[in-house]
């Protein structure tokens, strides 16, 4: 469903992202993991046709990101942590809207959103304005708008931070249900225990780079530690990365 | 799709109060009440105090002959004794005074010439109007006696007077009745296109940075271009409504205050009011030159909104970027008042916003000619669509659409 191939993108010279490479397959849920400024956010902004690579190549359901940047935006879903609504728009007003941007007709708007009422529990955010709704509400509603039109492909960045603990579970068993025959997520996040809870397969990524990438087992056992977090540091530790960074720090 | 993306702005800013506020009430109540009511004001004041029969200081009132304190009276104005007619009117104690030196009735037995002091306070809207009433009034003396001297001499009056001048006023009715403050007309159509579209503006482009909502819009299936085209045409509706409330009310307004208060005034009073636009004729042409004005006015403004905003990262950091267009448009505006001193060639109908305030200027007054119309349009329409290719750049850029 998803093929990168030595992507690459800086911002000012700096490189953001380099040389990322990696596939994700229908039916998986692909992690991309690491700390803030990994890289994480770029390459799905990249994959989602928001920013323009500087090298290498990204396909999503068999659309180029460059040249075919529309056909790739009709097969995404995208959320991120920091994804807003209209605060005078009610619930089902801001679903509407974005079915009628995917040319959705009314009627299959509102059958779409019958059913993610029920895998979701929309409920009073269909009828309230945005500005009114708690968090974990807010962040319900824009996993609704994101996959209104059922793409193959779905990128979560981050979709947990802030939430409290019962949205959380609500999100992450989202997006655990969500990939199937002909459906991938890409989920990116810094918080391990939801790569092992979540992730099919995962990408350790590290100052733009792409670390190590398997399963995840196959990380912890690469990492050669007794879990997923102790084996990252141990990974990236062996990059070489984090020496080169602390080096780059003046004392 | 353009119609959709529109249509969400307008039904998300048509939510918010304050832009109704702004969009509708103020403007469909502020112009009416400046540009009609203040004259009206003015002029009930100024009635006022020219029928009012006021008291004036005079030192050496004693001294007054009663052919001037007559003439005095005449004026609306009453003569009291004062000793430092300087400090009474300094004081506020009277609103002007006059010094009548002792000896004045035996120096003009003699022919001699006598100085008469008035006092007031320049600047004071009340002191020279009272001044004016004493300075009428030993003006009226002094042509008594010039006319009883003369007809001692056995002079005829008419020697003194070889020339004549008859002041006739060849400008056209329109002109007459659109007065000195026509100006106000385009310029309270520029701020309100500005400040209605700017709402609108920026709730469509920083507020969507600022609420993260821009990026999601970004990631659906809508080209950039008519993710801007939607935006301006909503934030132009916008301006563009301010702008037509503001005419409505002018218009309304206008045709209320007049049949209400205009038969009351006397006849310099009016004469005031009309000056300063109180009077104006709307014609059919006149509305006509207005509107399209207007809707490339505020199309333009949103054009430029729209691109700019976009640069910024909150709502209140795009507040900051737009509120010196405001200066652009009271510029012209100033210039407006002293268009006949500067003299404006064809020229100037090319230079885009500045055009559009002086053909609506132009409509006021009834002086628009077609050269005017069709440049100023032209030029309005290619500027729109250079702006909107700013925009539309704007909202490709990627260090523009993530700035932090």
């Amino acid at each position: 469903m998803i093929e990168v191939q030595a992507l690459s993108k800086r911002f000012g010279g700096v490189p953001a992202v380099d040389g990322v490479s990696f596939t994700v397959a229908a039916g998986e849920v692909f992690g991309l993991l690491g700390p803030n400024g990994a890289g994480k956010t770029t390459t799905l902004r990249v994959l989602a046709t928001l920013l323009a690579p500087d090298g290498g190549s990204a396909r999503v359901a068999g659309h180029d990101v460059t040249q075919e940047a529309e056909a790739v935006r009709r097969v995404i879903g995208v959320v991120n942590g920091g994804m807003g609504l209209y605060d005078r728009l009610t619930g089902r007003e801001i679903l509407h809207y974005f079915g009628r941007l995917y040319d959705m007709r009314a009627a299959d708007i509102d059958r779409r959103i019958l059913e993610l009422d029920a895998l979701l529990g929309l409920g009073d955010a269909l009828a309230k304005r945005a500005g009114t709704f708690s968090t974990g509400m807010k962040q319900k509603v824009v996993i609704a708008r994101a996959v209104l039109h059922d793409p193959p492909v779905i990128f979560f960045d981050e979709v947990t931070s802030g939430l409290d603990v019962m949205a959380r579970r609500a999100v992450l068993d989202v997006v655990r249900a969500y990939p199937s025959e002909a459906r991938a997520v890409v989920y990116s996040t810094h918080v391990m225990s939801e790569v092992e809870e979540l992730c099919d397969r995962a990408a350790v990524l590290y100052r733009g780079r792409l670390v190590a990438e398997g399963t995840v087992a196959a990380l912890v056992e690469q990492g050669g530690e007794s879990n997923l977090e102790r084996s990252f540091f141990r990974l990236v530790e062996r990059s070489g990365l984090a020496e080169r960074e602390a080096e780059a720090v003046p004392a | 799709m353009i119609r959709r993306v529109a249509g969400k702005d307008v039904l998300s800013t048509l939510r918010d109060t304050r832009a109704i506020v702004s969009n509708l009430l103020i403007p469909l109540i502020l112009l009416p009440v400046v540009m009609l009511g203040l004259p009206f004001l003015l002029g009930g004041l100024f009635l006022r105090e020219t029928t009012t029969v006021t008291p004036l200081g005079a030192l050496g009132l004693e001294h007054a002959p009663a052919e001037l304190i007559a003439l005095v009276e005449a004026q609306a104005a009453t003569l009291e004794r004062v000793d430092d007619p300087e400090a009474a009117v300094r004081e506020d104690r009277y609103p002007a005074a006059i010094a009548i030196p002792e000896g004045i009735r035996e120096a003009l037995a003699a022919g001699e010439p006598v100085t008469l002091d008035v006092y007031r306070k320049t600047g004071n809207m009340r002191s020279e109007l009272n001044a004016g009433k004493l300075e009428a009034a030993v003006a009226g003396y002094r042509q008594q006696l010039v006319s009883e001297r003369l007809e001692l001499a056995g002079i005829d009056p008419a020697l003194l007077e070889p020339l004549r001048i008859q002041a006739r006023d060849a400008s056209t009715e329109a002109e007459r009745s659109s007065g000195q403050l026509s100006w106000l007309i385009p310029f309270f159509i520029a701020i309100w296109a500005l400040t209605g579209g700017q709402m609108a503006a920026i709730d469509a482009t920083a507020g969507e940075k600022e609420r993260g909502t821009l990026e999601v819009l970004l990631v659906a299936p809508v080209r950039r271009a008519e993710v801007v085209v939607g935006k301006f045409l909503a934030t132009t509706l916008f301006g563009l409504w301010a702008a037509v409330m503001a005419i409505i009310g002018f218009v309304v307004g206008g045709l209320v205050l007049r049949s209400l208060f205009l038969p009351g005034l006397d006849a310099a009073s009016a004469e005031m009011v009309g000056m300063m636009g109180g009077q104006l004729t709307i014609t059919p042409t006149m509305v006509a030159l207005l509107v399209v004005s207007a809707v490339l006015l505020a199309a333009l403004i949103a054009a430029v909104l729209i691109g700019v905003a976009m640069f910024a990262r909150s709502f209140k950091e795009a507040q900051t970027y737009v509120a010196p267009l405001s200066f652009l448009l009271i510029l012209p505006a100033i210039g407006l008042q002293f268009r006949d001193l500067i003299g404006i060639g064809e020229a100037l109908y090319w230079v885009p916003m500045l055009n559009a305030m002086v053909l609506m200027d132009d409509a006021v007054k009834g002086a628009a000619t077609l050269n005017g119309v069709v440049i100023t349009w032209l030029s309005l329409s290619l500027a729109i669509a250079a702006l909107l290719a700013f925009a539309l750049r704007n909202f490709k850029r990627e260090d523009v659409l993530f700035r932090t």
